[in-house]
């Protein structure tokens, strides 16, 4: 994934987004979404269940990564009646690849939008304003994980020029 | 229509406990019906071992004659269809005959009770093809384990067949194999349980629509039940202009809603259930069945064969002049006459013994004929809504009323008219590898669905099938 990331396509012409850099007043609004997703991931494989303190969990994480250099977390918001509402976020980090170039590499861990506003390009706005975020800080290269089942997401990210680098196998202890 | 709630109507203000005691009563009758039809159904299926048998179409004089009708000479119009295939419809059956394929996944109300036992239904089905629709029907279950092994069955057996039933599937995975093979196969595909009953719900709707003076792209639309029938009729509805923001579907979580605690779920599950989950309900309206009616034009339940689903405090929460199908067989949602007690104009059921019965077989063999009859490729929603209408305008022929929204199974003469119909929309969209005028299609459809009733009675006659046997039956003696 040696690829410049997209360049960031028009704001999308449906519900209109605005997307922004998320602050320690959004994380309450992020958590729902990451749980949302977390949750949805463990419909792919039992190794991805949900911990039941997962909602303590993410308001720590999610507040550690607003205040971490290295890390990305945005928020879209909506338009109309669901202005200044969050309705999406995308969460990645910037990490280090000791052997390989590009040197750095900008992984998105997740990236949410609540139903209604997806399609339109609304995902895909999103994620070409966090792969230019990842960019700025050093990223040469793009990654993003999500479950090896979850086809939509695979779909997703091939029709935005990512393709399969490396692949994690697992197996329970 | 108005979205507020109607006061209630004088029947709304009757004494419950009189209502109830009737209705208990009435249960009864009906489920000592049902269990006595039964009873019969299993001494007949005894008697005649089957309902369908494979019968020459052609003469034989002699064994000489299968020297033309086999072997060798027969090697000569398989040449042919092998130069060009497309004549394998004028050169065989195929043009005629259509498959049945079920996996027994879910047959009737009965659930996940497999192949074998899916048998007698699809023989039952094969019976109604051929005599209501003249068309030559195959049953077909298959003891597959996964849906890819399903459209691989079918896809192997198209070569025969002209057009393909799919049978009692369960959903949701029956979407995904319509769409499917619809997409690989070059015969219509059509599952009976997604198409005729919405397109037969749609005909009543729209009749039931002009009896009571609304117009379809401004009535609020209640779908109780998000199965196969359900989605079918709302996808049909939104084509027809219903507005997909005054749609709403309710299933067993509530009502559908983009903001739904499931609908990531359904992303993944069930994709259709999806997509209309983000574009129905408009105004985002939470909760139940109860919040879902409020101000309702029309409430379509096809989900639980349970009295007292749809309840009369539901209809009363409608609009003015309600329009409520109960579609759950043998026992729908809720009574007619409980309804109709409630305030509702026009009621539909999905039984015989009541008005504005909405049945697939008003549709599936009509349908068949006509696509059959202009050898088409595919089976669009245009199709589909060219029968629904056809079938509407059958009924309006013979005068619209709260009471007769359809045609009943009586009124045979609609049937020609709707396959017309249908062989004529093919050749508009360019889907037909036959392309007659409509009065050609008409007529053909006339003679072609007029046929089995004549062999039946002449089959009789001849004393070639045997009479119905008095109850109990007898064991049936063999005849050589």
């Amino acid at each position: 994934m040696t690829a410049e990331p997209p360049a960031a396509p028009p704001a999308p012409a449906g519900p209109p987004l605005h997307v922004r850099p998320a602050r320690d007043a959004d994380v309450a609004a992020i958590v729902p979404l990451l749980l949302r997703l977390k949750r949805l991931n463990e419909e792919f494989d039992p190794l991805l269940k949900v911990r039941e303190d997962a909602d303590a969990r993410a308001g720590e994480i999610l507040r550690a990564q607003v205040a971490d250099p290295k890390a990305v977390l945005l928020v879209a918001e909506g338009a109309g009646n669901d202005r200044d509402k969050v309705v999406g976020f995308v969460r990645a980090i910037v990490r280090e690849r000791p052997f390989y170039v590009p040197q750095q590499e900008g992984v998105i861990v997740d990236i949410y939008l609540l139903p209604l506003y997806r399609r339109r390009s609304a995902g895909e706005y999103l994620l070409a304003e966090a792969s230019r975020a990842l960019k700025a800080k050093g990223a040469g290269v793009v990654t993003a994980e999500f479950p090896a089942q979850n086809e939509i997401a695979g779909r997703f990210y091939a029709k935005r020029g990512f393709r399969p680098m490396t692949a994690i196998h697992a197996r329970p202890l | 229509m108005a979205e507020s709630a109607p006061a209630p109507t004088p029947a709304a203000r009757l004494p419950r406990r009189r209502v109830s005691r009737s209705e208990a009563a009435a249960d009864r009758l009906r489920e000592g019906q049902t269990e006595a039809l039964g009873q019969r159904a299993v001494e007949l299926a005894r008697f005649y071992a089957g309902k369908v048998e494979t019968v020459p179409k052609v003469p034989v004089r002699s064994l000489h004659d299968f020297s033309l009708w086999y072997t060798p000479g027969i090697a000569e119009v398989s040449r042919a269809i092998h130069r060009d295939p497309d004549l394998a419809f004028e050169l065989t059956g195929r043009w005629n005959t259509v498959a049945i394929v079920t996996d027994g996944s879910r047959v009737l109300g009965l659930g996940d009770i497999g192949p074998r036992a899916a048998l007698p239904v699809m023989e039952g089905k094969a019976l109604l093809f051929k005599f209501l629709g003249g068309v030559d029907a195959v049953p077909l279950p298959v003891q597959v384990g996964s849906p890819d092994a399903f459209l691989s069955a079918v896809e192997s057996i198209a070569p025969a067949f002209g057009g393909v039933n799919l049978e009692d599937i369960a959903s949701p995975k029956c979407f995904g194999i319509l769409e499917e093979l619809s997409q690989r196969l070059e015969i219509p595909v059509w599952h009976d349980d997604q198409l005729g009953t919405a397109a037969a719900t749609v005909a009543g709707l729209v009749n039931a629509l002009t009896v009571t003076g609304r117009d379809v792209r401004e009535i609020r639309t209640v779908l109780l039940g998000a199965g196969a029938a359900n989605l079918a009729t709302a996808r049909l509805l939104l084509a027809l202009g219903q507005s997909p923001e005054r749609l709403s579907l309710v299933d067993q979580h509530g009502i559908l809603d983009a903001e739904r605690d499931d609908v990531d779920e359904l992303s993944i599950r069930h994709p259709w259930k999806y997509r209309l989950a983000l574009k129905t309900n408009g105004g985002g309206r939470t909760g139940g069945l109860a919040e879902a009616v409020a101000g309702a034009d029309v409430i379509v339940a096809a989900s639980t064969p349970v009295p007292g689903t749809l309840r009369p405090e539901h209809v009363r929460a409608m609009a003015p002049q309600g329009i409520v199908f109960a579609l759950a067989n043998p026992v729908p949602e809720i009574w007619p006459e409980v309804a109709r007690a409630a305030g509702a104009a026009v009621v539909a059921t999905g039984r015989s013994d009541f008005p504005n019965q909405v049945n697939n077989s008003l549709v599936f063999p009509a349908v068949f004929r006509g696509v059959l009859d202009a050898r088409a490729r595919a089976m669009p929603d245009e199709i589909v809504l060219a029968a629904a209408r056809e079938l509407a305008r059958g009924a309006e022929r013979k005068g619209l009323s709260p009471h007769h929204i359809l045609p009943t199974m009586e009124e045979a003469e609609v049937f020609p008219h709707v396959a017309a119909a249908v062989a004529s929309q093919a050749v508009a969209l360019g889907i037909a590898r036959r392309r007659h005028s409509h009065d050609e299609f008409l007529e053909r459809a006339r003679q072609l669905m007029a046929r089995p009733a004549r062999l039946v009675r002449a089959l009789a006659r001849a004393r070639l099938t045997e009479p119905m046997p008095r109850a109990p039956a007898k064991p049936r003696r063999f005849r050589a």
